[in-house]
């Protein structure tokens, strides 16, 4: 096996405790790369993202406390054991923004200090996570591998009436990352930064074609 | 011998495992050379990660994703194929023989599209598409699992007489459309012409074409080129975090058609799933991707 490149190490990267407290959650800043470690709550189930919502609204019970938590975009094969208990055999990211007139009041409720996923949240999930002062983490889509390796504990597993990757499950993970802070706690969002850099780019972007079917002829 | 229902059952299940683990080739060295050249930072750590979790998958016989996709599979009969039994079948048989036996196992993606339930089987499941190839004596099947992330950003508009300059554009806000969200750097594929179904299949087999090819029809060979300069110039990169890698191809088919001409474009997530084997009539599945 040839050595990991580089770029994929953990080395020289700040890790963060999660969840997350205040402060950590205000120093970082979009762009920055950083590694998790502590207990993160996933899921990638739209029912659940309601089922959640529900529960804020006080229609359905809670089954694990949300309070300040760590909230990511990631689904999950959790497989029931011989013992009556469950495993977590692999997880990796879905794209959030399926989520995205979900989040707001969930960010708001529970005081989410971090959500993820990949692909980023819209603007009103911006401003949500500015009030509340959370952070979006991007994880690598395709990264199951190397994001499966850092799970150090499966501490519950809910609404396993749900497909697995629909269930709600906390866990412990150690290492997990690199992870690319895609919306800080300020408000600041790379997604919406890249949007509208592209936007602003495409007339030059179109003359440059245009410039190139000349240059063909 | 006559390539056989067990025979082909087997190779429906023995293609989707291989491309749930492998990357292929042209994609990884496409990725590597994408790594060299990347002048942002978090974007060239971001491709050095999809490597790794790319060779980790790989060598520990991992999945690499754990969307697995919505079975597809394109089938190229030869003409000199003598065959037996119940092919399509076998293929059914074969996703489910797969999700049955399979390590790990496999989420439950298959999408009742009238009630949103998800389970390992469904109508139509796996998507077959069928072609002939005059005079080869094998099967010609490419398995290519659709996973949701990329999925969704497909799109076709009917255009009438439309210039090269409203297809460019076309694409250019399909891409802006999907922005950072198909798991960047993606493998593009456009369909020009043809009808409207035609015209999707078009951009999905130009998604199977490995980079570094370009299409013969010098026009297209050209929009191709400046395609893929066009999109990396959007700045979306490498997992839509910023970079100069938001595409690593874009390829073009095109066909003739009416005066209507639908313009479609797909996209593929980094992996750019894809394996590909000849099934021959001594039961032989030559892998070729």
């Amino acid at each position: 096996m040839t050595a990991p490149p580089p770029e994929a190490s953990l080395d020289g990267l700040r890790r963060l405790r999660l969840p997350l407290s205040r402060e950590d959650a205000l120093s970082l800043r979009a762009g920055d790369m950083v590694v998790l470690d502590g207990e993160i709550v996933i899921t990638a189930g739209l029912p659940t993202h309601q089922r959640l919502l529900e529960a804020s609204r006080g229609e359905r019970p809670l089954p694990l406390d949300l309070e300040g938590a760590a909230l990511f975009h990631l689904g999950s094969y959790s497989r029931e054991t011989a013992e009556g208990g469950f495993e977590l055999l692999y997880m990796n990211p879905t794209t959030s923004t399926r989520f995205n007139a979900l989040m707001p009041p969930l960010i708001r409720h529970f005081g989410l200090r971090a959500v993820g996923g990949k692909g980023g949240l819209d603007a009103a999930c911006a401003e949500a996570m500015r009030e509340a002062g959370c952070v979006y983490f991007a994880f690598v889509g395709g990264g199951a591998p190397l994001l499966s390796d850092a799970i150090r504990e499966l501490v519950s597993v809910h609404w396993n009436d749900l497909v697995s990757h629909y269930r709600l499950v906390k866990l412990k993970v150690e290492g997990l990352g690199p992870v690319t802070v895609g919306i800080d706690a300020r408000g600041n969002s790379l997604y919406a930064d890249l949007a509208g850099a592209a936007r602003a780019r495409l007339p030059a972007i179109l003359a440059g074609l245009a410039a190139a079917r000349e240059a063909a002829k | 011998m006559p390539i056989t229902y067990e025979r082909m059952k087997e190779a429906t299940a023995r293609l989707y495992e291989w491309s749930l683990r492998k990357v292929p080739d042209d994609t990884l060295e496409a990725l590597r050379r994408a790594r060299a050249a990347e002048s942002n930072p978090v974007a060239q750590r971001t491709l050095g990660i999809l490597l790794r979790s790319a060779e980790m998958a790989e060598t520990q016989d991992r999945l690499v994703c754990s969307d697995s996709g919505v079975p597809t599979y394109s089938i190229g009969i030869g003409t000199a194929a003598r065959l037996e039994g119940d092919i399509r079948r076998a293929i059914t048989d074969g996703f489910q023989e797969l999700v049955a036996t399979t390590t790990p196992p496999l989420l439950k993606h298959v999408t009742n599209p009238l009630t949103n339930e998800r389970s390992h089987s469904g109508k139509d499941m796996p998507l077959v598409t069928w072609d002939v190839i005059d005079g080869a004596a094998y099967l010609d099947i490419t398995c290519q699992p659709k996973a949701l992330g990329s999925g969704r950003w497909a799109a076709l508009e009917i255009f009438t007489f439309p210039t090269l300059e409203q297809i460019e554009a076309y694409v250019m806000d399909c891409v802006l459309k999907a922005g950072s969200q198909h798991c960047p750097p993606v493998h593009i594929g456009v369909g020009i012409g043809g009808t409207f179904e035609h015209c999707a299949r078009l951009a999905a087999k130009a998604t199977l074409r490995p980079y570094g090819t370009r299409n013969p029809e010098p026009v297209l060979a050209a929009m191709e080129e400046r395609l893929l300069k066009a999109v990396n110039a959007t700045g979306f990169g490498p997992m839509g975090t910023g970079g100069d890698t938001t595409a690593l191809g874009v390829h073009i088919e095109y066909a003739a058609g009416h005066g209507f001409t639908p313009v479609a474009v797909a996209f593929n997530c980094w992996i750019n799933r894809r394996t590909r084997a000849r099934l021959h009539e001594d039961g032989t599945l030559e892998r070729i991707e």
